[in-house]
This record gives structure tokens, sequence and C-alpha cells, in this order.
């Protein structure tokens, strides 16, 4: 392995990843509940804690410091329990806590691809020093006179027509700070027009008394649009010895009412959930009907509630490298055909050997149990995947201004790692088309159609046995046919003359280039569609399938393999070649007579099956091979499919059902790009013998 | 100073020698093919195996005769008599050699010995010459053979 520094720095990564999906979810949970159990508090500050001092072994200072100044937020609220952050200033704390996370997990990237730190990380230590103010004066029984005066600071006086305010604070001490704000003024001036903003105090340029005024309270910046403001916070940025910004939306409602507190976000909500439970994190374990306890419209954020009495079982944990799992499987995969390779030896054909007899028979079982636990080792719940949907339905709750919850089951599904990393993506794409696109614009559209006012979405996984099936199951407005045949033939996907079943319009969905929404949204229009989605779960190995109910929603289901390694699949023959058909390809076979086949106009040849017509390929001729039938009666012809195609092989001889371990070819072998003419890969027999494994699909487009 | 440099000097000397020692000499396995003779350095091959079943793969030039299944490594087999553009020939022989993190198995004739080559005495290969998977040639100590040294990496970009 690499150089001790290396491994020294992955299991820093590690490490604090992990530590970070805890607190995400800990704070998730604790969001629910608008309140922190005092374990938790007590988690989140061992996290803390522990992430300081890694990252100051790392000499990771900027993490550092952030991490201390948490830490001491913290150590506040432990001492003092939660009684003390007033209730005003919850939904700050969690938005501030997620926040903190989101920088971490930012500066943890920089780091794995050897960027540089971001050196700036005043504003979230000031928010976080700001906000320790705040709990630790409102904690007090008698407010001191200070954060009372600090909230005049911050307060605002909105000022009419100019809804949307930039508050900014130079550094402390750097004195003339009437002039640095009359040059802000300035640069704004030549971003927007005069009559487009205005600035609080007046008279920077003349009155050097608002100097005083702009330390104690800040220079307020008001605008008419949010786009000015927008291209404001740049020139804010790019000017000298600003400390800090912040941007406060004044509504227009409040605007006669009270001075607005900034930053506190404007929903609270209700009162805390008495008694939380134990939310320790451990989310994957409490499988037990989320959705039975659930209750809806309870509250406005994505929910996720369950009982969850398990400790935390970190300790009888161990991280492994991959590779060392791949090599465990490699020579496991290796003992198992050698145990079958000895004891069906036929150097001991005719013998008797009763006790031989009796201890292959103990080998085969123990190394069959040797198989399974090494398989066992690289499947890994798909609840890490799950979680992370939870943060992103929250943000785009808040962000889109929709109510939405998040159910979950059958995390603890367990799939192949390597299909786990794979699937995240995909599904996070189609949770945020639900999000999106899928749930009604306003709660008020979904009281009209009789539904519960906050949207559900529901994220589930099971195993079939050989495969897994994830299904995310919205119940927004579902699939509008019209709108979507509409654009795939705009697009030129679809002819205007054709009726196409709903089935097919769906599927227009998945084709590339397709993309209903017409405005790129920050979260679901990045110029990837559903193609991409459909093409990574096909890449390993599943596929995707859309239904839709309009007015009901929709459900995208995944069918994802067990695992890549292993699979099932039928031997056949051709010549002296032996191939291996995926089984889940495998339709039916036939025996054939010259008789049945049809020829087509191109001289191809076609067999007619169940009122339809299906293509005919011949291996021998498709991979020019010496040996082989060639007349049809004498081999057997295999119905296959593939997604959408179906078409019929021509092999000699079915040899049998096995269960077969998938190697790749030697890379050498890759530049003859066979892979693209359908051989996939290559398995060993347990006879030692190598057969090629097929790709049904490429196969097909290879041959035509 | 003058002890230092004396130290310097006697250390540099040493450590010449012991490389004038080392250095000009290499292990070289040689094996027929065609009526060729080839070495290949000893430190790319792996191992020598006779006797195994090669699996053909369809679409595939004819030199690569198929894969084999060793120990669980599934390695390509490629001939170098077709290579070469020669006549088949029934060879059972099969050098594995790696070079980088590829193995590759190459069928041949028939293996040799092991010889130490002093690599001074190899030769490049006329510029003009048609010699293919070549790296150089050079004459073995009974001076009546002439080795041509095999060029591993030629054969693995080749594909």
């Amino acid at each position: 392995m690499s150089d001790g520094n290396d491994s020294i720095l992955d299991a820093f990564l590690y490490e604090t990843n992990t530590l970070l999906e805890q607190l995400d979810s800990i704070v998730l949970t604790s969001e629910q509940q608008d309140s922190f159990s005092q374990e938790d508090i007590n988690s989140i500050f061992r996290i803390m804690h522990t992430i300081k001092g890694s990252s100051a072994m790392m000499e990771y200072n900027s993490l550092m410091t952030v991490a201390h100044r948490a830490e001491d937020m913290f150590a506040i609220i432990r001492d003092k329990t939660m009684d003390v952050v007033p209730e005003s200033l919850r939904p700050e704390l969690f938005d501030l806590l997620f926040q903190t996370i989101d920088f971490f997990r930012q500066e943890l990237e920089r780091i794995e691809n050897g960027q540089p730190l971001t050196e700036n990380i005043d504003t979230l230590v000031q928010k976080v020093n700001r906000l320790m103010e705040q709990i630790r004066s409102g904690g007090q029984p008698e407010p001191s006179p200070a954060p009372a005066k600090q909230e005049a600071h911050h307060a605002i006086t909105p000022v009419a027509g100019f809804p949307y305010a930039l508050q900014i604070f130079f550094d402390e001490g750097c004195g003339m700070e009437n002039l640095r704000a009359f040059m802000l003024v300035n640069a704004v001036r030549e971003l927007c027009g005069d009559s487009d903003f205005t600035y609080e105090p007046k008279g920077v340029e003349t009155d050097a008394a608002t100097a005083e005024q702009i330390v104690e309270s800040g220079f307020l910046l008001l605008f008419r649009s949010a786009a000015d403001r927008d291209s404001a916070v740049h020139a804010v940025t790019n000017a000298g010895a600003v400390r800090t910004y912040q941007s406060i939306d004044v509504p227009e409602a409040a605007q006669a009412a009270a001075p607005v507190q900034p930053a506190a976000p404007v929903q609270e909500t209700a009162a805390p959930a008495p008694a939380a439970p134990s939310a320790a994190a451990e989310l994957m374990a409490a499988a037990e009907e989320p959705v039975a306890q659930a209750v809806p419209g309870q509250s406005a954020a994505p929910s996720v509630q369950k009982v969850d009495n398990t400790p935390h079982h970190k300790e009888s944990l161990i991280s492994v490298n991959l590779n060392k799992l791949d090599h465990l499987a490699a020579v496991v995969g290796e003992i198992v055909i050698t145990e079958s390779m000895v004891t069906a030896s036929p150097d001991l054909k005719g013998l008797k050997l009763d006790a031989f007899t009796k201890s292959a028979r103990q080998l085969r079982k123990l190394t069959d149990e040797l198989q399974d636990v090494s398989m066992s080792l690289r499947m890994v719940p798909v609840s890490g995947v799950f979680q992370k949907m939870n943060r992103i339905v929250r943000d785009m709750c808040k962000k889109l201004g929709k109510q939405a919850r998040l159910i979950l089951s059958g995390e603890t599904t367990e799939v192949d790692k390597t299909i786990v990393d794979s699937i995240g993506d995909p599904i996070m794409h189609i949770v945020r088309n639900s999000m999106d696109h899928g749930i009604e614009e306003k709660a008020a559209d979904r009281i009209a159609a009789g539904k519960d006012p906050v949207a559900e979405i529901r994220l589930s996984a099971r195993n079939t046995g050989s495969e897994v099936i994830i299904e995310i199951k919205d119940d927004g407005q579902g699939v509008n046919y019209d709108g979507v045949l509409n654009k795939a033939i705009r697009n030129g996907l679809a002819s205007p003359d054709v009726e196409y079943s709903h089935r097919e319009i769906l599927n227009f969905l998945m084709a590339p280039g397709f993309s209903t929404n017409t405005q790129v949204t920050e979260f679901s229009g990045r110029g990837v569609g559903m193609d991409v989605v459909k093409r990574n779960v096909e890449e390993v190995g599943g596929t995707v399938s859309i239904s839709s109910e309009p007015g009901q929603g929709m459900t995208t289901t995944l069918k994802i393999p067990l695992t890549m390694a292993i699979m099932d699949g039928m031997e056949v023959s051709v010549g002296g070649s032996i191939f291996t058909i995926p089984i889940h390809n495998i339709r039916q076979s036939f025996k054939i007579e010259e008789a049945d086949l049809i020829r087509d106009a191109s001289g191809g040849e076609v067999f007619k099956c169940m009122g339809n017509f299906y293509p005919v390929i011949r291996m021998r001729d498709l991979y020019q091979m010496e040996g082989g039938c060639t007349e049809i009666q004498d081999g057997i012809l295999i119905w296959l499919e593939a997604g959408d195609l179906s078409y019929c092989l021509f092999v000699d001889e079915l040899l049998g059902e096995q269960q077969v371990v998938v190697k790749p070819l030697p890379s050498y072998l890759n530049h003859f790009n066979i892979k693209a003419r359908g051989i996939a890969g290559c398995t060993i027999l347990g006879d030692g013998n190598i057969s090629i494994i097929l790709d049904i699909s490429n196969l097909y487009t290879s041959a035509r | 100073m003058s002890e230092r440099d004396v130290l310097f000097q006697t250390e540099d000397d040493l450590a010449l020698e012991a490389t004038v020692e080392v250095l000009p000499t290499e292990k070289f396995l040689l094996f027929i093919s065609d009526g060729l003779l080839f070495g290949v350095s000893a430190e790319a091959v792996v191992e020598i195996i006779t006797n195994h079943t090669v699996t053909s793969i369809p679409l595939v030039p004819d030199y690569v005769k198929g894969v084999i299944n060793l120990r669980g490594q599934i390695i390509p087999i490629l001939d170098i008599r077709r290579l070469l553009g020669r006549a088949d020939h029934e060879n059972a022989c099969i050098i594995i050699v790696q070079h980088e993190d590829n193995q590759v198995g190459i069928l041949v004739d028939q293996v040799e010995k092991m010889v130490d080559v002093d690599i001074t005495t190899i030769l490049p290969v006329p510029p003009h010459s048609n010699q293919e998977l070549v790296s150089g040639m050079c004459s073995l100590e009974e001076g009546r053979q002439t080795m041509l040294v095999f060029d591993c990496a030629q054969l693995m970009d080749r594909a």
C-alpha cells in the first residue's frame, strides 16, 4: 500500500466522513423534535471534539477552528441543557449546524482532490460566535443589556420599496468606515441604477459621525430586486476590509411591523416533541415500519421517525481496504473450484473410498460456507445512500417552499458495495426530480386534489433473492403524458403521426437529450436527465422503469442485481467453445426445423413465436467459428431478451445452469474491442475450463 | 578536510568497483521459435508452463491463441510464430512474461536455458531491418549463436 502519510490521510478522511454522516443524521432527527436530547448533545460535542483533534493533527487549521467553535457552543448547551436555547433561536442553530457540516464536507472534498483549503472561514466562525453569544445571553434569567443592544443593532428599519437588504460590517478598527461605505455605494452604483437601490445611514460621504453608526449597526444597502443585490454581493466581497455581510429579505407585509430579526428563518416549528427518542443516528437499525409512525401533517419538514434503542455498534466494526476483499473473494472462488477439481478428479474414478467421500462432503460444506461469508463481506446496507436523501428533501423543501416528507423502508437491505456506490447518484436524481417536478407547486393544489398538503416521497428497498428492487414513489401530480409527448415530438424523439402507448411515452423520459423542464433549476436541471440515471443503473446490470398515474404521482423502480461478481448463467456450447448466457436474459428455448425459419428481405433469418417475429442470430457465423452446427435442427434456438431487444440465438447445445464468478477479460484483450462485440467477461468452470460470458445487448448490436 | 576527501574517494571507488561487478551482466532465458534463438530478460519471466488447455476467443487476430486459467488468473496466450508471420507448429510450451501490470503467455517451440549476458555486448538492431519484437542482438559466448533480445514492451503495445 501507499506510504504512511497517505494512509493517515485516508484514515482521517474516512473517520471524518463517517462522523459527519453521523452528525447529519443526528441533526436531522433532532430538527424533527426541535430539540436535542442530552445524549445527542454529548455525541455532537464528541464528534466536534474528534474532528478538532484530528484536524489539528493533520494541520488543517481552518477545520480545527470551526470545529473548536462548534465544540464550544455545544459545551454551553451541554452544561445548561437544551433549555438554554430559546425556541426562537433553534431554527438558526439547526441551520448553522447544517452549514457547518456542509463546510466540513466541502473542505474534505478539497483535501481529497488535493486542492488548498478555504482560508476564509470568518463568516462561519462569526455566525457561530454570534449564535453562541445569543444563546449565552438568552439563557440567563435576566438578559444582560448587551444582547439587547446587539439585537437592536441588527435590526433593520425597512424602507418601502426596497425589500432586499444587504447588511455589511467592516473590519474592526479599520477606520473611516463612512468613506469605505461611500466607496461601496459608488461600486454598487456602477452595477445598478441610482433609483434601484438606497443605503442607510445617509450622508456617509460628508458626515464623519456616521462612521460610529456603521461600526455599531453595520452599513445597509437596500435594493429593489434580489438580482441587483446578488450582483452587489460580488462588489462587496471584492471590496477591502469587509468583515462580514449578510443578505436580509424584508418581507413587504412585515415592513410596517416591528423590525425584522436578521438571519432568523421566518417559520418556527411547533413545540419540541416530548421525550425525544434516543436518536442515536443509527437509523439503519430501525427498520420496523417507520411508515406507521410518521404522523401525517404533523410537521412541514421531511420526516423520518423511528424509535431506535440500539446502542452504537461502532466498536465492533472495522474498515477494510476494498482491494483486500476483492482478493479474498478471488481466492475463495479458486478454493471452491479447486475443491471440485479434487473431489471429482478422474484418478478417483471407480475407487471406493468411504472415508474420502465423507471428508470431501465435509469439505464441500465448509467451502460453500466460506464462499457465502466472503460474499457477504462485500455487502453493505443501502441505508447510507437512503439517509443522504433526507438531507436533500429537507434542503429542497426549504428552497422550493414545498412541503414533503421522506419515508424510508427496507434500508437494511444489503447490496454489493460497488453497486451501492453507483446507485447513489441515480436515486438522488430521481428524488430531486420528484421534489422539483413531481410534487405540486402549491399546497393548495394538493388540497384541491384531495391530498394531504404535505407531500410524501417513499423510498423503499427489498430483496427478491436474485435482485434488489428500489422504488422511489411520490404522490405528486404524475406525468403529464401530453406534455411529454409534445416535448418528445419537438425534440425529434417521437413522430407526430404515431399513436404512442403510455408506456412508450414514459420511455421518452429516459431517452437521451430529453428534459421536460424548460428552465434549468438549481436542483434538477443540470444538463443530465433520466437518461443518465438509466445509463448508470444499466452499468451495474440493472434496469429502470417508470410508471405513473396522472394526479396520483409517479413511481420509479430500479431493479439491481445483488452483486456483479456472481451471476446465474446458462452454459451453451458452440463447436468446442463454451459460452455463458446470463439466465435473466433467457426467455425460452426451442428445437425447430428448417421449415420454421422465414427469410426476410435482406436475407436474414426470422423465427415466428407467439405471434411475433424475432431475428435469428447464429453464434457460429457471428463469431466466425470453425466448429458447430450448421443445420438448424441439430442445434437449439434460445429466445433472449435484454431491455427492449428481443431475438433468438442459435447454438449447438445447452449444457446446464451454473452459478459463475464473473472475471474481467485480461486488459491485453481490450485492444481488440471484443466487449462491443458481445463478450462481457469470462468465468472459470468447475473443471478449470474457461467459459466466455456474453453480453446479450452488445451481441445483438454487433450482429446488426 | 583532507581526511574527508580521502574517505569520500575510497567510498566512491568502492561503489564503482561494486557496480562494475554487478551491472554489465543480465540473465536471459533462451528459447527457440521457428529456428530462431530468442532471449527474454529473466526479470520479465514469471514462469514456464507446459500442456495447458487454451480456450480460444472469437473475433481476435489469429496470433491470439486464446486464454488460459492459471490458478484463477485469466492470461492471454500469444503465438510468436503467427506474430512473426511464420507457419504454424505444434508447440506446447508457454512462457508467462510480465510487463508492468500485464501478464501474457507466449507460445514457443522450445525453452533452452538461462544465460548471463554482458549487456554491453548487446547491439542495436540494424535500423532498416524488419525485425519485429526484437530490441537488440548479441553474440553468445560460444560465438556460434546469435541471440535476439525479445522485446516484451513491444509485444504488449502491439495490439
